[in-house]
C-alpha cells in the first residue's frame, strides 16, 4: 500500500521534468539563434524570446481583449457541445436500438475539418442579429459546440452503457425503475468518461475557437489576430499571439486536469 | 403436488422448470429441464455441479432475471417477478458488485435509497448490517481499499439490507483465495443462523456446497438437470474442523458419486 502513492509522486516528477527539460532546451536554441540556424530562418520571420514576450507586455490590453473573446467562444462552445452531446448519449443509451447507429453519424462529425465545418455555418448564422459581431460570436460558438458534441456523446455513451459486470442485476433485484436506474448507476457510472471525453474536447474547442475566427466576419480573437498579423508581415505581433495561445491552451488543459484529480480521487 | 402446496413450509416451488436457448448456430440448447423440487422456508440449499449444468441458470430464474421457457415457478405463492417487485430476494454476485464512486456505507445504503428510505433509517440500517459482517471500521472506505474478501462481506452486508426473506447467492466466493473462503463460510453460517433467511447458494465447489448446506442439490449437464438431492445431515453449528470428520469425507463421495455424465 505504501508503495504506490510513491510510485506516483515519482511518475510525477518524472513526467513534469521531462518536458519541462525539453523546453528549457528549445528556448535556449531558440534565444541564442541555434534554433533558426538549424530551420534555416532568420529572426524577423522567427523572432527571438525576449522580443516577443516584450511586445506582450507593451500590447497587453489589445491582446487581454482577444484572449476574453476566443475563450468566451470556447468554453460556451465547450459547455454546449457538452451539454448537448451527453443529452446526445443520454437519449442513445435510453433507446440503444436507434441511439447507436445516430450516434455512428454524430461521431463521423469529428472528421469534418473545421476550415471545411466554418464557412458552412458562417453562411447559415449571417441573418441571427444585425450586429456583425453578434452574428460572428455565434458562428465561431455554434462551431466549437458541434466539435466538441460528437467526442462527449461518443464517450459519455460508453460510460452510460458499459456498466460493471452484475451492475443492471442488482439495481433489477432491488425492484429499481428505469429512472433510478440511471441516477444511481448509469450517471455515475459515466463520470470518468465525462473526462475522457474532455480531454479531447478542451483543447479541440480552443483549437476550433481559433481556426473559427479566421472565417468570422467580424475581426477579433487570438486566431484571428495570428492572422492578421502575418497578412502584414507584422511576424514579432502574430508570434505573440501564437504564444498567448498556446498558454491558454495548456492553461485549460493544466485546470481540467486537476479538475479531474479532485472529482476522480476516491475512484483510483 | 397438492401434498407440496399444502405444506406451509415451502417457501420457493419449482414445476416442471427448462429452459431452452436458440443457439447461433440456430440449434436449440437445453440450458435446465424438468427441475421439480421444493425448498423450504429457513433452508440452507447449494446448487451444486459443473459449468453448463443450469445452475446460475435455475438461480437466475428464481430471481426473475431470467424467464423459463417451460414450468413454473412460485414463491410463497408468488410468481418470481411478485416476489422480486415486493422485494423478497436479496442476491450476492460472483463479484462484489460495490460502486466504486461509494464508500462502503453508502453502498450499503444503496438498497434503502432506492426504497426511499430516511436517511437516518438508512445509515442506522447500515452500521448494523456492517457490524453483523465485521466491517464496521471500514465503513468510510472505498472499495478498491478493501480485499477481495472484504469486499464480498460487504455486498452480503447490502443484501441483507432490504430484510429479504430470501438471499441467492452466485458462486460469491468462487474468486477468494482457500483461507479467505473458509472464513467466510463460517461466517456466513453465523450469519443465516442468526438472520434466519433461506439462502440458495450456486457453487461448483464440492465440500463448500457439503459444508454449508442442508441439502445439495446436484445437477448435471447436457441437459442441464437435477441429478439428485442429498441431505447433508451434519450437525450444526459447523465448525472449520468439521471438515477433518470420517462423516463429511463420506458425505462429499456420496455428492461426487451422484453426478451424471461429467
Amino acid at each position: 500500500m505504501s508503495a504506490r502513492p510513491n510510485s506516483k509522486r515519482r511518475n510525477a516528477v518524472q513526467s513534469a521534468v521531462l518536458p519541462l527539460a525539453f523546453g528549457a532546451v528549445l528556448v535556449t536554441a531558440w534565444q541564442t539563434g541555434l534554433l533558426h540556424k538549424l530551420l534555416n530562418t532568420d529572426e524577423y520571420v522567427l523572432p527571438y524570446p525576449t522580443r516577443i514576450l516584450t511586445i506582450i507586455g507593451e500590447n497587453s490590453d489589445k491582446i487581454m481583449e482577444n484572449v476574453w473573446a476566443s475563450l468566451e467562444v470556447a468554453l460556451l462552445g465547450l459547455v454546449f457541445g457538452s451539454i448537448l452531446g451527453y443529452l446526445i448519449a443520454v437519449f442513445a443509451a435510453a433507446f440503444t436500438k436507434i441511439g447507436s447507429g445516430s450516434l455512428t453519424i454524430i461521431s463521423s462529425f469529428n472528421a469534418i475539418p473545421i476550415v471545411a465545418l466554418a464557412p458552412v455555418i458562417i453562411n447559415w448564422t449571417k441573418d441571427v442579429s444585425p450586429e456583425a459581431e453578434v452574428r460572428s460570436t455565434v458562428a465561431k460558438v455554434v462551431i466549437v459546440t458541434i466539435v466538441c458534441m460528437a467526442s462527449m456523446s461518443v464517450n459519455a455513451y460508453r460510460g452510460l452503457t458499459e456498466l460493471p459486470a452484475f451492475s443492471q442485476d442488482l439495481m433489477k433485484t432491488y425492484g429499481a425503475g428505469r429512472i433510478t436506474e440511471f441516477a444511481k448507476l448509469r450517471l455515475p457510472n459515466s463520470v470518468p468518461y465525462i473526462f475522457t471525453a474532455l480531454r479531447v474536447s478542451v483543447p479541440v474547442s480552443i483549437i476550433s475557437a481559433l481556426v473559427s475566427e479566421y472565417f468570422a466576419e467580424y475581426v477579433i480573437g487570438v486566431g484571428r489576430q495570428i492572422r492578421e498579423n502575418i497578412l502584414i508581415a507584422q511576424y514579432s505581433t502574430a508570434w505573440a499571439y501564437i504564444i498567448v495561445a498556446c498558454v491558454i491552451g495548456i492553461a485549460m488543459y493544466v485546470l481540467l486536469i486537476a479538475a479531474e484529480a479532485l472529482v476522480l480521487k476516491k475512484r483510483r | 403436488m397438492l401434498e407440496t402446496t399444502e405444506n406451509r413450509n415451502v417457501e420457493i416451488m419449482l414445476d416442471n422448470v427448462g429452459m431452452t436457448y436458440d443457439a447461433a448456430d440456430g440449434k436449440k440448447v437445453q440450458a435446465l429441464t424438468n427441475v421439480t423440487m421444493d425448498i423450504h422456508k429457513g433452508e440452507f440449499i447449494s446448487l451444486l455441479g459443473p459449468s453448463g449444468c443450469g445452475k446460475t441458470t435455475l438461480l437466475r430464474i428464481i430471481a426473475d432475471l431470467l424467464q423459463p421457457t417451460s414450468g413454473k415457478v412460485l414463491v410463497s405463492g408468488d410468481s418470481p417477478r411478485e416476489a422480486r417487485l415486493k422485494r423478497k430476494y436479496a442476491m450476492v454476485f460472483q463479484s462484489a458488485t460495490l460502486y466504486d464512486w461509494r464508500t462502503v456505507i453508502k453502498n450499503v445504503e444503496l438498497p434503502l435509497e432506492i426504497t426511499h428510505e430516511s436517511k437516518s433509517e438508512r445509515r442506522q440500517r447500515a452500521i448494523k448490517m456492517l457490524d453483523l459482517v465485521g466491517l464496521s471500521e471500514f465503513s468510510d472506505h472505498y472499495p478498491r481499499q478493501l480485499s477481495g474478501g472484504m469486499q464480498q462481506r460487504v455486498g452480503i452486508a447490502r443484501a441483507l439490507m432490504l430484510q429479504p426473506e430470501i438471499l441467492l447467492m452466485d458462486e460469491p466466493f468462487s474468486a477468494l483465495d482457500e483461507f479467505t473462503r473458509e472464513k467466510l463460510h463460517v461466517d456466513l453460517l453465523k450469519i443465516w443462523r442468526k438472520t434466519n433467511k433461506t439462502i440458495i447458494f450456486v457453487t461448483h465447489n464440492i465440500s463448500e456446497s457439503v459444508f454449508l448446506s442442508d441439502k445439495v442439490c446436484v445437477l448435471s449437464p447436457h441437459p442441464g438437470r437435477l441429478s439428485a438431492v442429498i441431505d447433508i445431515d451434519l450437525p450444526r453449528p459447523r465448525h472449520m474442523e468439521i471438515r477433518d470428520t470420517p462423516e463429511f469425507t463420506a458425505l462429499v463421495s456420496k455428492v461426487r458419486n451422484s453426478f451424471e455424465g461429467v
